[in-house]
């Protein structure tokens, strides 16, 4: 490709020691970032891509190159949030290999709720919006779900009955706190998310080790977190 | 409309796709509805009336909390079984269909959490956080929801055991929920 070819709408042109595959990659980048925010504060349905276009200072030219339409960019958008999720919930959840599995929950969940609290606009796109968009969107939350069940397979053998749990007990588990935070994150209240951590813990573990010690572990690690 | 909504996804649905479905006569439609919001609301209320009246036909023979939330629960399922149109319009696309539609689905799950609520702990355990029946409902729901909108073979009374251990643990204890988990469901 000749890598002097006009790249019209980018503004300056990038520094010449560049490959345009880098500028290529950022125009990209703006354009799922812009995306987000975009969606985030107006809604997907009343969001035109000339919106995005203009957030990102990115032209209709670029846009058609890279995306063949508004939900495709959308899409891209939305798997880069939840890789983003992941890996901060994965993070915390990795910082306390050693510990008891129900703190490792506690932590992983305190990770999310704070995040999402701390994004509350791209935590309601993220969980509301996108259950509206349509059948390729409630793909993509579906397996968004069901990244979050690596935290929870530890739960099996934690468990004092986790032979006999039952085949969807994480997408029970995950449903449940899923639930919960989507009727915050629906109702406006995604900013105070960080009060529901101690119920998120109880709806967490209750299906793998009973109510009574759920509601122990539920207490003990509120008061230590 | 359920059927339509169930069947193409509420964005795609039109007016036209139910009259289709319907036989009915465009003004014979705006008759009784605005548009296809306003039809989809009243059609949502009505299906979720109809899944209520099962379970509550199903429970009324039943003596204690465990069977009454066995037989209401596996009406509610064989219900999206037979219907799986029905149950992705009243379950899925519910959440396509905007925020009054929303509202109205955050009144049924709240029913459902009193469904759960009326159990009485078995003697000697403690009576768990109210979340609890909240965290069942929500569980439930969530799997419901998923088995529904994969459009695959649905067979959610299949889940019944499962479900029923779930909703059991918090109640009456892990030796019940285990009890539930191997009984052959209803028969």
């Amino acid at each position: 490709m000749d890598s002097s070819a006009s790249n019209p709408g980018v503004g300056p042109a990038p520094s010449p020691r560049l490959p345009r595959a880098y500028a290529v990659r950022s125009e990209r980048e703006r354009l799922l970032d812009a995306m987000i925010r975009v969606v985030a504060v107006k809604g997907y349905e009343a969001t035109g891509v000339t919106e995005v276009l203009e957030a990102a200072a990115v032209d209709r030219d670029a846009f058609d190159r890279m995306f063949p339409s508004k939900e495709a960019c959308f899409l891209e958008a939305y798997d880069a949030i939840i890789d983003v999720l992941v890996a901060h919930v994965s993070a915390a959840f990795e910082s306390t290999v050693g510990q008891p599995w129900p703190d490792r929950v506690y932590a992983a969940l305190r990770a999310l709720v704070e995040l999402l609290s701390r994004e509350a606009e791209i935590a309601h796109m993220a969980m509301v919006e996108i259950t509206a968009v349509g059948e390729d969107a409630r793909i993509r939350y579906r397996a968004a779900l069901g990244r979050f069940t690596y935290f929870l397979e530890e739960g099996r053998s934690f468990s004092p009955r986790g032979e006999e749990l039952p085949a969807d007990t994480a997408g029970f588990a995950i449903g449940g706190a899923t639930s919960m935070i989507f009727d915050e994150v629906r109702a406006g209240r995604g900013e105070e998310l960080r009060r529901l951590l101690p119920d998120l813990t109880y709806a967490v573990l209750m299906p793998y080790i009973g109510a009574e010690a759920a509601e122990r572990e539920m207490r003990r690690v509120a008061r230590g977190g | 409309m359920l059927e339509a909504v169930g069947a193409e996804g509420y964005e795609r649905v039109s007016v036209r796709s139910v009259l289709d479905r319907t036989g009915l006569y465009r003004q014979a439609f705006y008759d009784h509805f605005d548009d296809k919001a306003d039809c989809y609301l009243q059609a949502y209320d009505a299906g979720v009336a109809r899944v209520e009246a099962l379970v509550l036909q199903a429970t009324a023979g039943q003596s204690s909390w465990v069977a009454r939330l066995r037989a209401g629960l596996d009406a509610g399922l064989g219900f999206f079984d037979a219907k799986p149109n029905t149950g992705r319009a009243l379950v899925v696309e519910v959440h396509a269909a905007g925020p009054e539609a929303l509202a109205k689905r955050s009144a049924a799950m709240g029913r459902l959490v009193s469904f759960f609520a009326q159990a009485q702990p078995l003697g000697g355990l403690d009576p768990p956080p109210p979340i609890a029946s909240e965290g069942i409902a929500a569980g439930i729901q969530s799997v419901v929801h998923s088995r529904l909108a994969s459009r695959g073979s649905v067979d959610l009374r299949s889940l019944l055991p499962e479900f029923m251990y779930f909703a059991v643990l918090p109640y009456l204890g892990a030796e019940q929920a285990r009890a539930e988990l191997r009984a052959p469901g209803v028969a």
